[in-house]
């Protein structure tokens, strides 16, 4: 599913070199549910983002899904975030001006479904994270559990082969997370290859893998003992 | 995404900003509706002159003298107006004319007068309408009688009344006049006479007259001529004056000219369109401060929306669905203000078109070219910020607070 081979990436700032992923090597099978942990500056973000296909690596060889897609143009790897991968960020990151509807099909505008598609599909995903009644709403008028949803409801509605989640309960209250992490497991069971950064412990539990990193390095690989499902 | 898809997006986008979108378009709006006012004048203004050019008589053509050039020979006899008559089909009307500046002394006013010593033809060439009396005959004419036709108003002044026939006054060079009788009186319209007490009068008398008033050094340096019709008044003109040169043993030495209304309406159309097109220029100046100002918003908008198109890059739009987005909206913008211009450009032309009296002329070419150019603008000043847009780093523009 996805398989990563000694990516390397750094940063120029100045004079100062910083190297955030010093050749990580990870293979994450379809199916698994996997949290990404670490202290802040280890290099999760980085690695999620450059799992997410959204920034690109200095040195290393990235297999997602059978495709190499180390070396793809900027258009090539927007395909890939738009069909193979389903992202959902902290700050949620929904578009003010639309409506849940709207932000749920917008993956499927840049897919090129038909109109009509796209609502019945956006109406599924919705009715999977249980939000079928607010489809009209302003994401400004819902909660930030509410907000979350819709953005895993976007995340799916492409059909991708990866969820990638960035710290996804960070700005939630335990209840909320509650919600979100049981919708995760759902999907999961389902058959979805879920990958999320998180540094609370609490959270990670609920998944069935835990890869920490440390100074761009990753310093433990192994699957969660005492898995709770919600 | 379909260009629908994305029309949709920027129709959103303006109407979330419509105060904005509205002051954006204000540039457009106020360099569109300008020009066309300033076009629609003008070419009404071209068209009224027309109009009036032919109301007045464009089957006229005027033959004349280059002076600097002529000898005595040269110049017209009586006779080249008859053959003139006889050989070309489309001329109706000839007459040989001279001006002549001198006074015209009644009983109860002197005046300074504009001679026109001319033949019969010459009332049918001007569509003169008589109101009392008759035009001078051949008779008349032919003899040299001191008679003369006036205008209304001229009879007015000098008679204190319209109908002047049969009434006489001195005509001549100031202080060596001759005594002539009125014998008709034609109506003023038409008559491009001065205005106020020192202004000359027009006087219409029998060529052969004329010559014996101004004996000394008398030339015949014009002639006017009348064609059939609009159509055959530049080869009418043409004709005369060919046979004039073989008459006169002078072709090829560029001696007569002639020249029609037709002619001069195209030098003042000339000028008038040269006029129009410097105004409608300088409104275009405002059209690309316009577009400027749409760029100017649409960086802002650019600025202003980086999450958005950080989170629209993250789920899968192109660079290409970015730019294609930002520079829908600013046509969309520059169109419809495109539109407004042309909406206030054309009511605007009118409201002045009704002080100025003039009936403003709106082409379609000029209502096609102002909705292409305000597009045009749009693109033009979009594409830059729709670049800066779709260039954008995904990871970058998620992070910009």
């Amino acid at each position: 599913m996805i398989e990563v081979t000694n990516i390397i990436k750094k940063y120029v700032a100045g004079e100062i070199d910083f190297t955030a992923l010093k050749g990580v090597n990870v293979k994450i099978e379809k199916g698994e549910f996997t949290s990404i942990m670490g202290p802040s500056g280890s290099g999760k973000s980085t690695f999620m983002n450059i799992l997410g296909c959204l920034d690109k690596m200095d040195s290393g060889k990235y297999m997602l899904n059978g495709q190499d897609v180390s070396n793809l143009t900027g258009n090539e790897l927007a395909f890939v975030r738009n069909r193979e991968i389903g992202f959902v960020f902290q700050a949620f990151n929904l578009l003010p001006r639309l409506t849940v509807l709207e932000n749920v099909a917008l993956p499927m505008v840049y897919a090129g479904v038909p109109a009509k598609e796209r609502r019945e599909r956006a109406m599924e995903a919705l009715a999977k994270v249980a939000l079928e009644d607010r489809v009209k709403h302003k994401p400004n008028e819902i909660s930030g559990g509410q907000k979350q949803r819709v953005a895993i409801a976007r995340a799916i509605v492409n059909r991708p082969n990866v969820i990638m989640a960035d710290e996804p309960t960070g700005n939630l209250d335990t209840k909320s997370t509650f919600e979100i992490m049981k919708i995760f497991q759902d999907l999961n069971d389902e058959g979805a290859t879920v990958v999320m950064v998180t540094h609370e412990p609490d959270v990670a539990v609920y998944t069935r893998r835990i890869v920490r990193f440390k100074d761009g390095e990753i310093t433990s690989d192994e699957a969660v003992k005492n898995r709770i499902r919600l | 995404m379909s260009f629908l898809e994305s029309l949709q997006i920027a129709i959103e986008s303006i109407r979330s900003n419509k105060m904005r979108s509205f002051l954006t378009m204000l540039g457009i709006i106020i360099g569109i509706s300008s020009v066309i006012a300033i076009v629609s004048l003008g070419e009404g203004g071209q068209s009224a002159v027309t109009d009036q050019l032919n109301k007045i008589g464009a089957t006229t053509v005027t033959i004349g003298i280059d002076s600097t050039k002529a000898q005595k020979s040269d110049y017209f006899t009586l006779k080249d107006a008859e053959q003139i008559k006889q050989e070309v089909n489309t001329i109706k009307y000839v007459s040989p004319t001279v001006s002549e500046r001198g006074t015209a002394v009644s009983s109860i006013a002197s005046k300074n007068a504009n001679i026109s010593g001319v033949t019969t033809d010459y009332a049918d060439i001007e569509n003169y309408d008589i109101s009392y009396g008759r035009y001078f005959n051949d008779l008349e004419e032919n003899e040299g009688k001191p008679v003369a036709v006036i205008d209304e108003d001229t009879a007015k002044e000098l008679f204190g009344s319209a109908d002047a026939v049969g009434k006489t006054m001195d005509l001549g060079p100031t202080g060596a006049g001759k005594k002539v009788t009125i014998v008709g009186i034609r109506s003023s319209a038409g008559s491009f006479g001065g205005v106020g007490p020192n202004a000359a009068i027009s006087v219409d008398v029998p060529i052969s007259f004329a010559q014996t008033m101004y004996s000394t050094n008398f030339t015949i340096s014009n002639l006017t001529v009348s064609a059939d019709s609009k159509e055959d008044v530049e080869e009418a003109g043409d004709s005369a004056v060919s046979i004039l040169e073989s008459r006169h043993n002078n072709r090829g030495k560029d001696i007569y000219t002639a020249s029609n209304l037709f002619k001069q309406m195209d030098q003042i159309n000339n000028i008038l369109g040269i006029f129009t097109d410097f105004i409608g220029a300088v409104a275009g100046i405002s059209l690309v401060v316009g577009g400027i100002g749409v760029m100017n918003i649409m960086l802002v908008s650019v600025t202003e929306r980086t999450r958005e198109i950080g989170i629209r890059k993250a789920i899968g739009a192109t660079t290409q669905n970015i730019m294609v987005q930002f520079l829908t909206e600013s046509v969309i913008i520059s169109l419809i203000g495109g539109v407004i211009g042309m909406i206030i450009g054309i009511t605007s032309s009118e409201l002045v078109g009704k002080f100025v009296n003039v009936t403003p002329v709106v082409s379609p070419t000029v209502v096609i070219a102002a909705i292409l150019f305000s597009s045009a603008v749009g693109i033009f000043f979009g594409i830059y910020p729709a670049k800066k847009a779709a260039a954008l780093d995904p990871i970058e523009a998620l992070r910009y607070e």
